[in-house]
């Protein structure tokens, strides 16, 4: 049974998501880029450590773009930095 | 119950935190691999890793490990305990646990900023090891509280001692203002108008000391010196002696005054704020005071003999001679005259006995440089060159400049202001200063050439009537006062802070302060802002009525003392004396230890034959300790 | 509606910058209440974000985040971050200011700070506090070291799939959250309200904002820093190691047409700083500053400049004309070669950082009749001898709130504005005394 207090939350949301409708259409299609972007950038590297300017060809991406995802996804532990190729340094996928 | 005392009856266990110092010490000991092997330490209770531990959440970590019982000693790997002990002191404190037992591992500045690699990791394990051994061996330990006067004294009675005193004043301290010549304001008493306000310095002196002067919280010692200065924070024992002035230039000063029949409570152009009638016999007296603040203030460089000319042409003088020779010219002609002479071209030279660079300058007579940039001199030479423009439009006016350092709110006005009025720049590499020489024939006595980096390095030469010295700012003499007190002074010679932003205002001496250019070249705001900023520390110091000190100070242990005194001796600061006690019945003399005037330097410990004394937090068993676990491996 | 809540305190702090947070320790340690009253969701002002700090190059947060845990630590000391001030006056013997509490859309009493949220949430934003080199998440924390550690919603790029509130260990995540108004009481006040840079594109001849690999100071100091964007400095256009870099002093001051007619004091010697930094980072790398005067005035500043030289750092004595980008995402400086053989001289490097100048963060219009000058600057109205004091009585300024100064000289001032606090505190208490 649903309680009062998360039926009254649901109809809130409800409310709110009403409310909010332009900004959240945003984010959902925001959220629907990147994922695709990250996605695109993950399967470069999957093959072993690239660099930006390689993952950028291989995923048809401009090369300051992917270097963002790269350093975010870094942050969040799902890349690590690897050995350095000339002037750039390669990036893999964390290991599971 | 209170943790502080089951602390002591509980086996020690400790709880190791190792700060990475954002990458200032991970990036050269492996952290994680020091946690791992001090984790199999025995007493070792945890052993954990932050990024910062001196942030919010490496502090946090501490105190939920002492929170949950897990640990009842802390050590905490990091920077040098001059910068964070209290911080981790106090967070302990906050969690209900005695602060003094802890101890701090220094791995940055004596680990990763001199080691690398796999021999710094060593080193860091042994080091925090030593710290684990002796944290085992501490004891709960309580400051020591001692009463403190609401006095504060004030040495030097210029701009930031008269802002300092007024505030302390203000804030219901008493204060003692000691000034050593017969004169408030210093070396403002030698401006005209102020940079960048524009403000009159005359104005300014007096309206602080007039307000000095009505406060009935301050006394003012003038023609006074400090002549012994015992004590401690909060009771500092100062000696003080007034004389009749002696020296040459303020027996000038005082002529000039009565010649102009100026009484006390004037201020008098070029001499100062006349405070009180001058004494004409000597006396001293004894001051009880809380604290101390230093605003003893700067001299002007005094060129030496040949430096551009000086000391050798009469046509080479300073800057505040030419402020003073215009101040005095009276006359109304469309060129600038000095002592009679026409001038119609002068040159004004920037950085003179400033920003010296080891190998270009000639150190002085005692080895030093004065590698600094004195900071107020760039403006004070573009307003001059100026006024000399504006006021004289006939006499010309060059400037010899390394860079125009017009820094801030206000003062870029005046190199604009100078650009306008058509002075003419040329700028100087240190190692080719320009060069003075005197002319034997020909219109002009000087000649100054110069190769002119603002025109791809040609040598220019200009004949001129005029060349005035930018001198820049040297500490004033206090060589005296720094012995008597013991003070740090800087490799600059100005006094030493303890640490530019923590404690800037602060000397490493607990209880003095600083304030103004004995610190460092400042300009009159700047010496006001650290003038109140110092008043303020000294509030906070004495506003409780007592102090708190460490209670790291020898303690002597009764059942071993067997009168010998030899730590009485061998004490530097006459913290010990024997005491007559019953022992056994009988009459006998035993050591005694004055904890506030005790430094806990420890001379004591090693003179006692019976091993009778040892300083508290640390004593010799906990260096034992210390040095068994370092030599363990 | 008035406002239900309602605060007393001796002093109120607008800022908690490093001026802010150091008038307040120097007012609580004088046994006054205060509030700091921040509009950030961190205190800890512009310093906490710097990588290390000349002339010392101690590392920013060593020497940052004690003062910001002693603040948050001490009895005396109440903090309010997140928060609008909409109005401060004088009312009678009192300031009274007037505070919207912002929704973080997170239950401050309830947040651990164990960013389960940040992890969880689908969305990347960009990340202003590293210089958008990195994403953040639309709920986050705002960096390590923030105080508090509490999480916070930015709902203009929330899609509100409701992970976040799922996965908070304590069911801090509140969708609804409201702004709250309450109002302080103060017998005193003290403005920190800082500095900002100037603009990036405010200069159409530096690319106005859109050249690649120009970088602001701030910037730069996030590459610095131990825990930014990249753990290293890389260029931000393709992940290069930078060979060349260089930088362009007084890109934002003295400068009459762009109405920052002053010097901002802090831009030749952080730039001597980041240079530094940087032949130790990359040691093999170039670095230039081009200058117009090198102003190292503070104490050990100008050693701290020779020191710089004797490493190697170029010095070279130019007004950049212009600034372009170049192919293979180089930057082209041009200029006007004075000390060499003249003419106009070209130059390209990997990374360009602008040494832009400070503007006052807070424009006080309609909140606070606080007199300013017309640079915009809080206005001392006793500029030499109380550079604390304003137009306000019982109102007093400190740091770049006043004027463009470095760290040293703020906390020096912070300093000075608690005395006068205090001193003013003392007087309405002991109204015979003063
Ligand atoms: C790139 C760069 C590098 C630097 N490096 C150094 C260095 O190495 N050494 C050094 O000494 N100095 C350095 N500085 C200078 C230093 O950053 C400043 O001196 C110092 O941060 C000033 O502190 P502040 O508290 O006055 O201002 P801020 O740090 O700007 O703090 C002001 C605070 O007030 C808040 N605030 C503003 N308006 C309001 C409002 N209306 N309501 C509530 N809160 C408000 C702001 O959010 C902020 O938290 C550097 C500066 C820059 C730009
Ligand atoms: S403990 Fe000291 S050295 Fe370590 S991070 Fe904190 S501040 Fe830096
Ligand atoms: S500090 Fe240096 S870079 Fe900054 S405005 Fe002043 S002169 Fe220009």
């Amino acid at each position: 049974m649903m309680s009062d207090q998360k039926k009254s939350d649901k109809e809130g949301l409800k409310a709110l998501r009403q409310q909010r409708k332009a900004s959240i259409e945003r984010a959902r299609k925001a959220i629907k880029a990147q994922n695709q972007n990250v996605k695109a950038i993950r399967e470069q590297m999957k093959s072993g450590g690239k660099t930006i300017p390689e993952i950028a060809a291989g995923a048809g991406l401009p090369t300051d773009q992917v270097l963002v995802y790269v350093a975010s996804l870094k942050k969040y532990g799902m890349v690590i930095e690897g050995p350095k190729d000339g002037d750039y340094f390669k990036y893999e996928l964390a290991p599971k | 119950m209170s943790t502080k005392k089951t602390a002591e009856t509980e086996e020690p266990r400790v709880g190791v935190y190792i700060c990475h110092c954002g990458g200032n010490i991970s990036d050269h000991v492996d952290v994680k691999k020091v946690a791992e092997n001090l984790e199999k330490v025995p007493g070792v209770a945890v052993a954990h890793t932050n990024m910062f531990m001196c942030s919010d959440p490496g502090q946090e970590l501490i105190q939920e490990d002492i929170k949950s019982g897990k640990i009842n000693r802390v050590v905490v790997a990091s920077c040098a305990p001059s910068l964070h002990e209290t911080t981790f002191r106090g967070a302990i404190k906050r969690a209900d646990m005695n602060p003094y037992l802890y101890e701090h591992a220094n791995i940055r500045e004596q680990v990763s900023w001199v080691h690398h690699g796999e021999a710094a990791t060593a080193k860091a394990t042994s080091l925090v090891t030593a710290a684990v051994a002796k944290a085992k061996e501490l004891e709960a330990l309580d400051p020591i509280k001692v009463d403190a006067a609401r006095h504060a004294t004030v040495i030097g009675g210029g701009i930031a001692g008269l802002r300092a005193a007024l505030d302390l004043a203000q804030r219901g301290i008493e204060v003692a203002l000691i000034e050593k010549s017969p004169f408030l304001g210093g070396q403002a008493a030698n401006l005209e108008r102020i940079v960048p306000t524009g403000e009159r310095a005359a104005d300014l002196i007096q309206d602080l000391a007039a307000k000095v002067m009505a406060d009935s919280r301050i006394r003012v010692y003038t023609c006074s010196r400090i002549v012994k200065s015992e004590g401690y924070v909060g009771n500092f024992k100062i000696t003080l002696k007034t004389q009749p002035p002696d020296s040459q230039a303020d027996l000038e000063k005082l002529q000039e005054v009565a010649a102009k029949g100026e009484k006390p409570g004037r201020f008098v152009p070029f001499a100062g704020f006349l405070a009180v009638k001058v004494p004409t016999t000597a006396s001293e007296q004894v001051l009880d005071s809380g604290a101390i603040v230093f605003a003893t203030g700067f001299s002007t460089y005094t060129p030496r003999d040949g430096e551009f000319g000086y000391g050798q042409n009469p046509e080479v003088i300073t800057l505040p001679q030419l402020i003073r020779f215009m101040s005095q010219e009276k006359s109304r002609g469309r060129s600038l005259t000095i002592n009679g002479r026409t001038i119609r071209r002068v040159a004004l030279v920037h950085c003179v006995g400033s920003r010296q660079i080891p190998g270009i300058h000639e150190p002085d007579a005692d080895g030093g440089l004065n590698e600094y940039c004195s900071r107020t001199c760039c403006a004070a030479t573009l307003q001059a060159a100026s006024e000399i423009r504006e006021r004289y439009p006939l006499t010309h006016v060059l400037e010899y400049y390394r860079d125009i350092r017009t820094y801030g709110r206000g003062q870029e006005e005046f190199y604009e202001r100078a650009s306008e009025n058509h002075v003419m720049f040329l700028r100087y590499e240190p190692e080719d200063p320009p060069q003075v020489e005197r002319l034997s024939k020909g219109n002009f006595p000087l000649r100054v050439t110069v190769k002119d980096t603002l025109t791809f390095g040609e040598a220019l030469s200009a004949d001129v009537d005029l060349v005035v010295l930018s001198v820049g700012m040297v500490p004033s003499r206090i060589a005296d006062l720094v012995d008597m007190m013991k003070l740090p002074v800087g490799a600059d010679r100005f006094l030493q802070e303890v640490h530019p932003k923590l404690r800037p205002v602060e000397l490493a001496n607990t209880g003095i302060l600083l304030a103004g250019t004995c610190q460092a070249p400042m300009d009159i705001s700047e010496a006001c802002n650290a003038a109140a900023a110092a008043a303020a520390k000294a509030t906070s110091l004495l506003s409780k009525g007592y102090v708190e000190l460490d209670p790291f100070v020898a303690q002597v242990d009764l059942s071993r003392c067997k009168g010998n005194g030899a730590c009485v001796a061998a004490c530097t600061v006459d913290a010990i004396v024997m005491q007559t006690v019953e022992v056994d019945g009988q009459s006998v003399e035993r050591a005694e230890v004055n904890p506030a005037l005790c430094t806990g330097c420890g001379v004591c410990v090693a003179v006692c034959p019976e091993n009778a004394i040892d300083v508290k937090g640390w004593t010799l068993e906990q260096y034992e300790a210390m040095v068994d676990a370092i030599v363990a491996d | 509606m008035e406002p239900s809540r309602e605060l007393n305190f001796d002093a109120l702090v607008i800022g908690g910058g490093i001026a802010g947070l150091q008038a307040a320790l120097d007012l609580a340690d004088q046994n006054f209440k205060v509030a700091i009253v921040e509009k950030d969701a961190t205190i800890g002002g512009k310093m906490i974000r710097l990588s290390k700090v000349f002339p010392t190059l101690d590392c920013a947060s060593c020497i940052t985040t004690p003062k910001m845990a002693a603040s948050a630590h001490h009895e005396n000391i109440s903090i309010f971050t997140y928060c609008d001030l909409t109005s401060l006056k004088r009312d009678g013997q009192e300031i009274k200011a007037d505070i919207t509490q912002m929704p973080r859309y997170v239950d401050a009493d309830k947040c651990i700070g164990c960013r389960q949220c940040e992890y969880g949430c689908p969305v990347y934003v960009p990340n202003h506090e590293e210089g958008n080199f990195n994403f953040r998440k639309a709920i986050y924390i705002p960096f390590s070291n923030a105080i508090p550690q509490i999480a916070l919603m930015d709902v203009e790029n929330c899609s509100l799939c409701g992970k976040c509130a799922k996965v908070c260990p304590t069911g801090a995540v509140d969708y609804f959250q409201q702004p709250e108004d309450f109002v302080i009481r103060a017998k005193t006040a003290v403005l920190a309200t800082g500095f900002k840079l100037t603009p990036m594109d405010q200069k159409p001849q530096y690319g106005g904002g859109k050249i690649q690999n120009l970088i602001s100071s701030l910037d730069m100091e996030r590459l610095l820093a131990p825990h930014g964007p990249y753990q290293r400095v890389i260029r931000p256009s393709d992940g290069k190691e930078p060979d060349s870099i260089a930088y362009v002093q007084c890109a934002g001051s003295r400068d009459k047409t762009l109405g920052v007619p002053y010097c901002s004091r802090v831009c030749c010697m952080y730039a001597i700083k980041q240079a530094m930094l940087l032949s130790g980072a990359l040691p093999l790398a170039d670095i230039t500053i081009y200058y117009m005067d090198i102003r190292a005035f503070g104490k050990g500043y100008e050693q701290f400049f020779q020191n710089a030289k004797a490493m190697g750092i170029e010095f070279v004595k130019a007004k950049i004309a212009k600034i372009e980008q170049a192919d293979n995402q180089y930057v082209r400086l041009r200029y006007e070669d004075q000390e060499g053989n003249g003419g106009v001289v070209e130059r390209e490097h990997d990374l360009v950082v602008m040494s832009l100048g400070m503007v006052p963060d807070w424009n006080p219009a309609g909140v606070c009749d606080v007199a300013c000058d017309t640079d915009a600057f809080i206005k001392s109205t006793i500029p030499s001898l109380a550079p604390t004091v304003t137009s306000i009585e019982g109102v007093f300024a400190a740091g770049v709130a006043i004027g463009p100064k470095d760290i040293v000289d703020t906390i020096a001032e912070a300093g000075a504005a608690a005395m006068e606090a205090s001193k003013y505190l003392n007087a309405l208490e002991n109204p015979k005394a003063a």
